[in-house]
């Protein structure tokens, strides 16, 4: 370990002289790891913007809960109570028969005239519960046996929907994710088993001098980390830029869009990649070494 | 010290390299191996620098055992050898100097004297107007130079060169021989393989070894 360190000058030098021997193929395998790193950061920042707004409407899952008739203003207020304390539900309260009609106007839009038919206000009290969409069920089920409870509406097929939609966007994410980095991971160690092909007569010739396999191998390493580092960087900075275009695009059309702010997913991308880029690296040269060793 | 008994070596497709070979060479002996291409030399160059294992018998360079499987022995061996290859195995697009002193980076020396040894060698083989030049500009026996200043600087307890006078003419064959003897003292052995056998007497002092079809047919002080 110690003469990795005071060899460090010469690993890193010995690393450029490999590059720069083999320039054209290093500078190919950093444009294919750049790429790759940028289809992983897209992929990992459609994810997570998708996962954000997924996650946004599943914050907004409502259920709206339904009095019997015989239920007085004071036990209304009660109910809404019982219901807020239901293990699962995040917000609960009480929508009056004014509210419930102007909700319907702002619905209805130019057609709410059609209210004016009405003598009266045709529409009743309900308590507005605001839910864990994991816990669906289990609401329900108290609801439907709490007393002064006459119907709720629960827009099951909404919420199942939303709920299959962002079990989807996870699993496609982890997927194209999972195969992102397999790919990196292959092309890495693919690209240090080249090297280590061109340079395995210098490799043989330190072995015949007595050089250990770590003092061997190290530049190699370097090589595979630096290759990769360099293509995450540039994947990162093509990627800040990609994402800044799609926000101004996104943002000011279609501004009803709950997406995360750009600067969390620009800043939390780059964090991922960059450390993808030296895991896998380093991965990729063990592997690459580990596979070429002793031919 | 190197010490073979009854030691017999055959590559893997069956051809038999070496047959029966009883030597024993004490520390600061200069030997030429002579032989005809085929006749076994290079083989037992490979065996002495643990490259190949014998077959059959024992072989001990310089107290360590040539067995198959001993890696580790094996490298710190070769620590103790310099090896002067045909080809001189070089790094190209490396300068003379980092040639050299790749060869002692791996082991116990300062940074500091690494370098001040490789100048040294490098100007023992008269090359010290070329220390910064990159090799792949060298010529032919420039680049040979270099190879043996990259064995010698480690001060090695055996230096084995193959075939250092091939392709050379006598005048500048006869001074590499005497190059790689003035490296020899009571501790270092030098080994040299060599097809021109009219070159031994040029050198004094010298153990002659020929080889044959794998069998070491004389032994000459």
């Amino acid at each position: 370990m110690t003469k990795i360190f005071t060899n460090a000058g010469y690993f890193f030098k010995e690393t450029f002289t490999m590059v720069r021997l083999s320039l054209i193929s290093n500078i190919l395998s950093l444009l294919s790891t750049g790429l790759i790193f940028f289809i992983l950061a897209m992929v990992i920042s459609g994810w997570w913007i998708m996962t954000e707004i997924s996650e946004a409407i599943r914050g907004e899952a409502e259920i709206s809960a339904y009095f019997d008739r015989d239920v007085s203003p004071e036990e209304e207020t009660s109910l809404v109570g019982s219901v807020g304390r239901i293990s699962g539900v995040k917000d609960s309260r009480l929508v009056d028969e004014k509210e419930a009609y102007g909700n319907m106007e702002k619905i209805l839009g130019k057609d709410a005239q059609i209210l004016n038919v009405f003598d009266e206000n045709p529409f009743t009290a309900y308590i507005e519960i605001n839910i864990d969409l994991d816990s669906v069920d289990r609401i329900l089920k108290e609801l439907d046996n709490m007393p002064g409870i006459s119907y709720v509406r629960d827009n099951r097929d909404v919420l199942d929907r939303i709920n299959s939609l962002t079990r989807l966007f996870l699993l496609i994410g982890y997927l194209v994710l999972a195969a992102a980095g397999i790919s990196t991971l292959v092309i890495i160690s693919h690209i240090v088993r080249l090297a280590v092909r061109d340079n395995r007569e210098q490799i043989n010739t330190l072995g015949l001098l007595g050089a250990p396999w770590p003092f061997i191998a190290f530049p190699f390493i370097l090589q595979g980390l630096l290759l990769t580092l360099g293509g995450a960087i540039l994947a990162t900075v093509l990627s800040v830029f990609v994402l800044k275009q799609v926000y101004s695009q996104i943002a000011g059309p279609l501004p009803f869009i709950p997406l995360p702010p750009a600067q969390s997913v620009a800043s939390g991308m780059a964090a991922v990649i960059l450390s993808a880029g030296l895991v896998l690296g380093a991965a990729g040269s063990m592997l690459g070494l580990a596979s070429s060793r002793g031919k | 010290m190197i010490q073979a008994e009854e030691v017999g070596f055959r590559y893997p497709d069956g051809t038999e390299a070496l047959k029966e070979i009883n030597l024993k060479i004490e520390d600061g002996t200069l030997v030429y191996v002579t032989g005809r291409s085929g006749s076994g030399k290079t083989s037992l160059l490979k065996l002495l620098m643990g490259i190949e294992f014998p077959s059959q018998g024992n072989l001990t360079v310089l107290g360590q055992q040539i067995v198959k499987g001993r890696n580790e022995g094996i490298r710190r061996l070769r620590a103790k050898i310099g090896p002067v290859f045909q080809e001189f195995r070089l790094m190209d697009g490396r300068t003379a100097l980092e040639n050299v002193i790749l060869g002692m980076r791996f082991l116990d020396i300062p940074q500091k004297q690494m370098k001040e040894d490789a100048y040294h060698a490098l100007s023992r083989v008269g090359l010290e107007h070329k220390v910064s030049s990159n090799v792949d500009n060298l010529s032919w026996g420039e680049r040979q130079r270099v190879a043996i200043a990259r064995a010698v600087v480690r001060k090695p307890l055996l230096i084995l060169a193959d075939e250092p006078t091939g392709n050379l003419d006598r005048e500048n064959a006869v001074n590499i021989l005497k190059l790689l003897d003035s490296f020899r003292n009571q501790d270092t052995t030098v080994i040299i393989t060599t097809h021109a056998t009219h070159l031994i007497g040029a050198v004094g002092d010298v153990r002659h070894i020929t080889m044959d079809g794998g069998i070491m047919k004389q032994e000459e002080a």
